[in-house]
């Protein structure tokens, strides 16, 4: 791909600890669910969800994971330049959206 | 956990293992042992030692000769009266092709068109039915077969049918070729020679189309312009259109070369349509080139940039609107298609739909997206990959539907889906999906159709649906079926369903899907026994890279090999416990070797450009 990061392997990918958390928003392609005990907020599509019920704002999920581990100490450009460009447009935006407002 | 002595039958060559304490002087049986299916998990962590142990079919009935714990090995030092190692395997393997000549000689030569079963005992247990054909013809079918490896040619020569059915053409499809080299923005859509000029001022056309739409750019792409910061794309289509009043799938189908469309697009707030997992950067690190749903090097992209209302991003009618307002453009070029002359016709082709009564049926079940927003699919429009007339998967409650296979090649499917760009299978996919292509010229098998499933979000619906499939494949009676889909996720719930479905009906099927570390199956059956991974990223994850992981080629070649191993009564080894890149690579090399013909591995994310000085290039 772009800076060439290899596969490393986890040191601790093998821990998994089963996390809850409670479904804060639903919409048509996704769910966003907030980790109990203020863990964290985690946005996930639909297809990620193993459900056997409609979705509804309050349901508690629960799911394994283990912690985040850093690959390394190097930046990939290519999510710099996108993540620059994204804040960029999101100002673009945002002064568009505010100069329609004033109209 | 104890087995029982159906298990034990079905084990018979696994190694045997005590479940639990077995005192002096027991006599082995079926409820003494352990199953064998978590051997791998306990060898794996240190706390099974499986050296010298005998197999299950060898111990019943043999006699401890010490007493042991559970989880111990039943080898020759603690037990007696077992019996003996069965020595005519393994001769038969060692000796892989000498027996051949002798079987497959004579009948190769008074049967034409007879096939010959070729067992290959190493590496991945691949078994082959190949047409003798293939090889050339009388003895230097038995030339061949040594070559292919550790070859155990255990298989005899079937005989032909009585009397060759013709094969029976349902009906046919052309495509006519126009060439475009160049595409212009001018006052009118129109095509002159081989230069597409598409009006001035059609943006304001697409916007005014859709309430959602608030915005729209269109850009010319040309190879030059490849490294250009895109927003995540979101479609690649076909410019297509059909001749008269031909319906889709049938007659004639006007196609323009070296073009085609590309729908990209964010909400007002700067936030990408496939938010999730999303392909947005420079298109030419972002596209894994000449996958059957990406562009091919050299074409031109008329990529459409769509704003849409804030937040309908993760709603079903923001890419729906995005989607059918970009069509306007596409729709206008199919006008102008359709007063081209013949002239300017470069090239045709035509697909024709063939029956081959006496042979094996074969079906190919496809499953789609159909969770909802971008989870969608627009099924059976008007023209090749348009919107007007279709039906989105959503709202037919993602039933089965039923195409012709020429329909799927004449863009029945507009794919809404938006998400996992590696592994999502986009319009221009189903234009030329490989499994359909495979299937469609082989003249070994009669393919009788292309089933679409939707994968609902509920698990309940999921069984819904699956359960219709089931019903759907066993009135079609056929003789072997293969599932594919798109993605990963909960998808393969009714993945695996549709494959148990299919299989408790006593009818082979291969299974088709990106799996590899990342997309691992979450659940399985026992009739999930013949698996493809259309994987080809290296680290076996969604790399952000457009088409990466979809199906090519090379993945409906080798479904198409074990499905007909599977339909020839042959078994499937089954695979590793951890994703391993080598059990492909095996497999290929089998095919190769067996039917002489070199397999195109496609070429993966490592082939694209690594841009080091990317932060000096853009502004």
């Amino acid at each position: 791909m772009t800076n060439k990061i290899e596969t490393k392997e986890l040191k601790y990918g093998d821990k998994i600890i089963r996390m809850e958390g409670v479904i804060v928003e639903v919409h048509e392609e996704g769910i966003a669910v907030d980790l109990k005990g203020r863990l964290g907020y985690l946005r996930v599509p639909n297809r990620m969800v193993i459900s056997d019920y409609p979705f509804k704002v309050g349901q508690e999920v629960a799911w394994n994971m283990s912690f985040i581990e850093q690959l390394g100490p190097d930046v990939n450009t290519k999510y710099v330049s996108n993540h620059d460009m994204y804040l960029r447009r999101q100002k673009e935006a945002a002064e568009k959206n505010n100069s329609n407002g004033n109209e | 956990m104890s087995i029982s002595a159906e298990t034990a039958k079905e084990h018979a060559k696994d190694p045997a293992v005590l479940c639990c304490r077995a005192e002096e002087g027991t006599v082995i049986q079926a409820s003494n042992l352990e199953d064998p299916a978590i051997f791998d998990d306990l060898v794996e962590s240190g706390l099974l030692d499986l050296d010298g142990a005998l197999t299950i079919g060898q111990v019943i009935g043999a006699t401890m000769t010490k007493t042991c714990d559970s989880l111990t090995a039943l080898t020759a030092d603690n037990l007696k009266g077992y019996t003996e190692a069965e020595e005519a395997p393994a001769p038969a393997a060692e000796a892989p092709a000498e027996e051949a000549p002798a079987e497959a000689a004579a009948p190769a030569a008074s049967v034409a068109g007879g096939m010959m079963r070729i067992h290959i005992g190493e590496g991945k247990d691949i078994d082959l039915e190949i047409p003798t054909g293939v090889f050339g013809s009388g003895s230097g079918v038995v030339q061949a077969a040594p070559a292919a490896a550790a070859a155990q040619v255990a298989g005899t020569v079937a005989a032909a049918p009585a009397e060759e059915l013709e094969g029976k053409v349902v009906r046919s499809l052309t495509r006519k070729h126009y060439t475009i080299t160049e595409v212009k923005r001018g006052p009118e859509t129109k095509i002159e020679g081989t230069t597409l000029y598409i009006r001035e001022g059609i943006e304001a056309d697409v916007i005014e189309n859709q309430e959602l739409v608030h915005d729209f750019k269109l850009e010319i792409i040309t190879p030059d312009k490849y490294h250009t910061y895109s927003e995540t794309i979101m479609d690649v289509q076909p410019i297509a259109t059909k001749e008269g009043d031909d319906l889709l799938g049938t007659g004639t189908t006007r196609v323009l070369d070296g073009a085609v469309m590309m729908l990209t697009g964010t909400d007002d707030n700067g936030v990408q349509i496939g938010e999730f997992g999303s392909s947005e950067g420079y298109l030419d690190e972002n596209i894994q080139w000449g996958r059957p749903g990406c562009p091919e090097k050299g074409e031109i992209f008329i990529k459409g940039q769509v704003t849409i209302q804030a937040k309908t991003n993760m709603e079903r009618r923001g890419p729906i609107a995005a989607h059918t307002a970009f069509d306007v453009i596409t729709q206008e070029i199919r006008e102008a298609m359709k007063e081209l002359d013949d002239s300017l016709v470069a090239d045709t082709e035509t697909f024709e739909q063939f029956r081959h009564p006496g042979k094996k049926k074969v079906v190919i079940v496809k499953e789609i997206m159909g969770q909802g927003a971008m989870h969608d699919n627009f099924i059976l429009p008007v023209e090749p990959v348009g919107v007007l007339g279709a039906r989105p998967n959503v709202e037919l409650g993602n039933v089965p539907v039923v195409c012709s296979p020429l329909e799927v090649l004449d863009g029945c499917i507009h794919a809404l889906t938006c998400i996992g760009p590696a592994s999502k299978e986009m319009s221009r996919h189903y234009w030329r999906e490989p499994v359909v292509l495979e299937a469609l010229h082989d003249p070994e098998i009669d393919l009788c159709g292309v089933v679409f499933v939707g994968s609902p979000q509920i698990n309940a619906e999921k069984y819904y649906v699956s359960r219709r499939l089931g019903m759907t494949v066993e009135a079609l009676d056929v003789d072997g079926a293969i599932v594919t889909t798109e993605g990963f996720g909960n998808n393969h719930i009714d993945f695996s369903s549709h494959i148990e479905q299919i299989g408790m009906r006593g009818i082979p099927v291969v299974g088709m899907s990106f799996c590899a570390n990342q997309g691992a199956l979450v659940v399985g059956n026992k009739y999930m026994t013949a698996m493809i991974d259309n994987n080809k990223s290296k680290s076996g994850i969604e790399n952000e890279v457009l088409g990466c992981n979809t199906l090519a080629p090379e993945d409906a070649t080798r479904a198409m090999y074990m499905l007909k191993a599977e339909m020839a009564g042959e078994s499937v080894k089954a695979p590793e416990r951890k994703w391993n890149p080598a059990v492909k690579q095996n497999n290929v090399e089998l095919i190769e070797e067996a039917s002489g013909e070199k397999i195109e591995l496609e070429e993966n994310e490592q082939s694209l450009p690594m841009s080091q000085k990317r932060k000096e290039k853009y502004d």
